[in-house]
């Protein structure tokens, strides 16, 4: 082959890779701060919306927001506001669960939603609501119920994939799609047997940001940050993982501890999420694909880049649910399916295609 | 470094995999584990990695129990390659052989430093691999992934190198350059080497020595002309084989006798008169029917001489370069008496072997049936200036029959009993 070929790696590829990554990292970060901006004026009473009359100007929006002060203070400052944070924290908080999840079952189509765990967290939380530990209790309560049913999900999960000691991947991963639809199945189930509690157990099954509030994101803030931490600091681990439990034995990880570890992480980060605003889905799978498509494969740039585009992509998705039917607003995981599928399957194909190029 | 296994024992729930596994490894030896599939090598191979927890001061790592290491130590001084590495995730190469440097970063909150990017760019550059670094490992071909992967073994700064049928699923280009490679990294680097290894051939040529495992026992270890004889890998493998000895290389080889099972020897005698290797497949089929076949005069140095050796048939030598004797001569002419018929082979007839002809011819005056296998375009055989060509001609003209190929021949023989 020719030795002068493009996919010659020089001194100069490999001393700018850690500072490329850094680049990325910031891009993402101030993408995601224009997507909150952004998100903060998209609403029903603009500046960017459907409204006709009274239309909040981008100078009141920026007074309301930036000094707390003005007539729109109110719906900034106690719904918008938080609505948009939440939709950040939650969609980084699935993002970054389902990129340690597809690293641990070792196949790029796990996330939180499709191995059960989202459902298992669902039904926690519902069955908590309907016996009254709602969040107005305290807001402590939904998520955790729905962190000890989503735990205890992954480890049916994982127990079911485990056949003499020795887990297969494959196994685990239909044992998920299984779990989740059993447990779909109640939450279902439970629906026919409260009907006046329809509407609150829909919302498990549908997914909305409606009822966001300060104190939700203060908890899913705190779950997040610790979770993304947790997977990011072992994200060589997960690489090696990767390559097969001898491989990464042999290369100093405990391919067994990291899986648990991993799974109660993403089974936290997931709940808490989850326990405040049902179940999103497709965040958790498309997210760390996209950015994998775009920056590789190494977890040390897909973690932190998953979590950080997570949160623009919920953001920006929930900015479309509130507004694009209005005077109603459309369930959001609608739009992470509408807007995710087709731009996936863009990627997919691009990729694969540049791929015979290379 | 040194290993020493000392009765290795294993289980599998029930199952006992390996019972009392002993021997050593010296320190830069390149050693095979070989022996049928489900003989234990894969899991004796595991035990010495400590991927599999074997029980204590049953593997001594320079003479201290594997377990007396951390998991990061042994993962500095071992280094493994798997059968195959495939992952649906995309990585480049280059970080695949990156990974090699984990046992090596102190802590998860550090990068990579500079100097670990130079330990993979030598380990890159070693394998070839450096070529296509940026590339995405799972679109490489087999053996460019395979040496990856071993770019990524070498990253580790191992000891020892521990390979689990690293060539299994490579074309034959493929498995030399690896075993190449792995060599080099022997003898150059002084990385010792255990690899459980499928093909004999490969293992003879490259191992130091081998050792082969039946039924999770040792059954025999050594060079690798002492363990592959064909008694041992008749009891091991269950199959016959012949060995050679490569040529060029001088290393031992083995060859399947194509396993026809032993069907009824009813012991009609055939003597086979040959030479220049023309006899070999002749000799085979009718020993593989049941004849008693007997050969000759062939020399030492003939292919014939060693196939009728390998099928333990008699032959009457002949000391290369020379005449037919008078003494090879009459015993040719004895074992011709003895058989029930002759069969002869278009080989090639100089003045050194022009008697066997004139055997051939006496063996029809007697009344002997002769059977002389001839393809119809054949180049002549003759190199005694035609006298060879009149004397076949006179031998057809007597009643000796002609076949085109060995089926011909085995149809057209006369029926075993009634001779």
């Amino acid at each position: 082959m020719d030795t002068s070929s493009p996919n010659e790696l020089t001194n100069d590829d490999l001393s700018s890779v850690s500072r490329r990554r850094m680049l990325i990292l910031l891009g993402l970060a101030g993408l995601l701060a224009i997507s909150i901006l952004v998100a903060l004026f998209i609403g029903t009473l603009g500046p960017i919306g459907p409204a006709a009359q009274h239309r909040i100007s981008y100078g009141d929006a920026l007074k309301a927001i930036f000094s707390r002060s003005g007539e729109w203070e109110t719906i900034f400052w106690d719904v918008r506001i938080p609505r948009v944070l939440l939709a950040g924290l939650v969609g980084a908080a699935l993002a970054c669960a389902g990129t340690a999840m597809q690293a641990v079952f070792r196949n790029p189509l796990a996330d939180p939603f499709i191995i059960g765990v989202s459902s298992g967290a669902a039904l926690g939380a519902a069955t908590a609501g309907l016996i009254g530990l709602t969040a107005a209790v305290s807001v402590f309560l939904p998520p955790f119920f729905a962190f000890i049913t989503a735990l205890a999900t992954v480890f049916a999960v994982y127990a079911l994939g485990t056949v003499r000691g020795k887990v297969y991947a494959d196994t685990l991963l239909l044992s998920g799609v299984a779990v989740a639809a059993f447990l779909g199945a109640i939450v279902s189930f439970l629906i026919y047997f409260v009907r006046e509690q329809f509407h609150q157990l829909i919302f498990w099954l549908l997914g909305s940001l409606t009822l966001a509030s300060w104190d939700m994101v203060l908890v899913v803030f705190i779950a997040t940050v610790i979770g993304s931490l947790l997977i990011f600091l072992h994200g060589r681990d997960l690489n090696a993982l990767l390559l097969g439990d001898e491989t990464a034995h042999n290369l100093g990880v405990d391919p067994e501890f990291l899986r648990k570890l991993m799974l109660g992480v993403a089974a936290l980060m997931t709940a808490t999420a989850v326990a405040f605003t049902g179940i999103i889905g497709f965040v958790g799978l498309i997210v760390p694909h996209m950015m994998r498509l775009v920056f590789g494969a190494d977890h040390r740039i897909l973690v932190p880049a998953s979590t950080l585009f997570g949160g623009v992509f919920l953001i920006l998705c929930d900015a479309v649910a509130r507004t694009v039917a209005a005077p109603t607003e459309l369930p959001v995981g609608v739009i992470t399916a509408l807007c995710g599928g087709p731009f996936f399957i863009y990627l997919l194909r691009r990729s694969r295609l540049g791929g015979e190029q290379r | 470094m040194s290993l020493q296994i000392k009765e290795l024992s294993f289980s599998f729930g029930d199952k006992k995999v390996l019972k009392g596994v002993s021997f050593e490894v010296a320190d830069g030896e390149f050693i095979g584990l070989m022996g049928p599939n489900g003989s234990g090598k894969t899991t004796l191979l595991r035990c010495m990695m400590d991927y599999l927890p074997a029980e204590s001061e049953t593997v001594l790592v320079d003479m201290k129990p594997i377990h007396t290491f951390t998991q990061r130590e042994l993962a500095r001084m071992f280094a493994v390659v798997p059968q195959s590495s495939t992952t649906d995730f995309t990585f480049t190469a280059y970080d695949i052989v990156m990974m090699g440097r984990i046992p090596h970063i102190s802590s998860r909150f550090v990068g990579e430093s500079k100097a670990d990017a130079e330990v993979v760019r030598k380990a890159m550059e070693t394998t070839d691999t450096l070529r296509f670094a940026t590339r995405v490992f799972s679109e490489l071909s087999g053996g460019e992934r395979q040496r990856v992967i071993i770019a990524r073994a070498i990253a580790q700064q191992p000891k020892a190198l521990l390979l689990d049928e690293p060539t299994v699923y490579l074309d034959i280009n493929g498995q030399f350059e690896i075993m190449d490679l792995i060599k080099k990294l022997n003898k150059e680097d002084g990385i010792t080497v255990v690899a459980v290894l499928h093909d004999v051939n490969l293992a003879a040529r490259y191992c130091d020595r081998i050792a082969l495992l039946n039924d999770g026992v040792v059954e025999s270890i050594g060079t690798p002309k002492e363990v592959l004889t064909p008694d041992t890998i008749q009891s091991v493998y269950g199959i016959e084989v012949v060995i050679r000895k490569d040529p060029f290389t001088q290393a031992v080889y083995v060859m399947p006798r194509t396993s026809v099972p032993s069907i009824h020897r009813h012991g009609t005698r055939v003597h086979l008169i040959s030479g220049g290797g023309t006899g070999g497949p002749i000799m085979k089929a009718l020993h593989d029917q049941g004849y008693s076949v007997s050969t000759g005069v062939v020399n030492v140095l003939d292919d014939d001489f060693v196939s009728a050796k390998d099928l333990h048939i008699p032959a009457v030598a002949e000391v290369p370069f020379s005449q037919v004797s008078e003494e090879a001569h009459s015993e040719n002419l004895r074992l011709i008496s003895e058989s029930s018929f002759v069969v002869v082979s278009s080989f090639p007839v100089g003045p050194g072997n022009f008697r066997n002809l004139e055997a051939v011819k006496a063996a029809l005056d007697s009344g002997k049936r002769v059977f002389i296998v001839r393809p119809k375009e054949v180049p002549s055989i003759d190199f005694v200036g035609g006298k060879a060509d009149a004397l076949i001609a006179g031998l057809i003209n007597s009643g000796a029959t002609i076949t085109e190929d060995i089926s011909e021949l085995l149809v057209g023989l006369p029926e075993r009993r009634a001779v």
